[in-house]
């Protein structure tokens, strides 16, 4: 049972903090509460894939002294992690950024015009001038 | 709303949980994410691309279009941001 535990609660701290990211998304009234929400949902999904890459006992895929002209020795697959999950991490680490900080930008533009970043508030204003 | 909210995120919690109980265990190193494509990577970049970090051989070199592109994204972004924060010039609407 403990063993069970051990093996599997990463993916259950990594579906705790996309609950946590979805419910801010969903059932927040503020703007920015709703964005950190979707960061907390980014964060969520970058370290689950990281987490696929682990293999037990393995050290980061850095290769010394294998270069060219170090011969063919064999390279063991098992003493370096998973690189792949990193890499495709690090672009979805790169949408992130560019993601929160257009919608920081477009609130930036909303609170101008409104003075409120509250959902209820702007929906209240656009519904008594009719704009 | 905030009720709905919350049932569809622990609803969506639950099947997630429910899933996992297929992943593989934690730090395995025979896990179909690091059993097919990946030791080709790993006995192969270093000698390919002469970079010995696999993570910037990968990036870098096997998809530097990739890389790219996401240099596309964040040029987009930035002039997103430009467009929408820049001082408005005299007779320019809101």
């Amino acid at each position: 049972m403990l063993e069970y535990i051990i093996s599997k609660y990463n993916f259950w701290i990594y579906v705790i903090l996309m609950m946590i990211g979805l419910y801010a998304m969903m059932g927040k009234r503020n703007f920015v509460k709703k964005l950190i929400g979707m960061n907390i949902f980014q964060s969520a999904i970058i370290l689950f894939f990281v987490s696929t890459g682990v293999k037990a006992g393995a050290t980061v895929p850095i290769l010394s002294g294998h270069g060219h002209g170090h011969g063919h020795e064999l390279i063991e697959v098992a003493k370096y992690i998973n690189p792949l999950p990193h890499v495709l991490m690090l672009t979805a680490i790169v949408v992130s950024i560019a993601t929160t900080g257009v919608a920081l930008a477009v609130l930036i533009l909303i609170y101008r015009r409104y003075n409120t970043l509250e959902e209820d508030e702007i929906l209240k204003i656009r519904k008594d001038t009719g704009v | 709303m905030k009720v709905i909210a919350l049932i569809a995120a622990l609803m969506t919690g639950a099947l997630l949980i429910y899933g996992t109980e297929e992943m593989p265990d934690w730090g395995d190193p025979n896990s179909p994410a690091s059993s097919h494509v990946s030791p080709k990577y790993i006995q192969e970049a270093t000698e390919k691309t002469a970079t010995p970090n696999i993570v910037t051989a990968v990036l870098a070199d096997y998809r530097s279009y990739d890389t790219m592109g996401e240099v596309v994204v964040v040029f987009t972004a930035g002039i997103g941001c430009i467009l929408m924060l820049r001082k408005k010039r005299k007779g320019e609407g809101d």
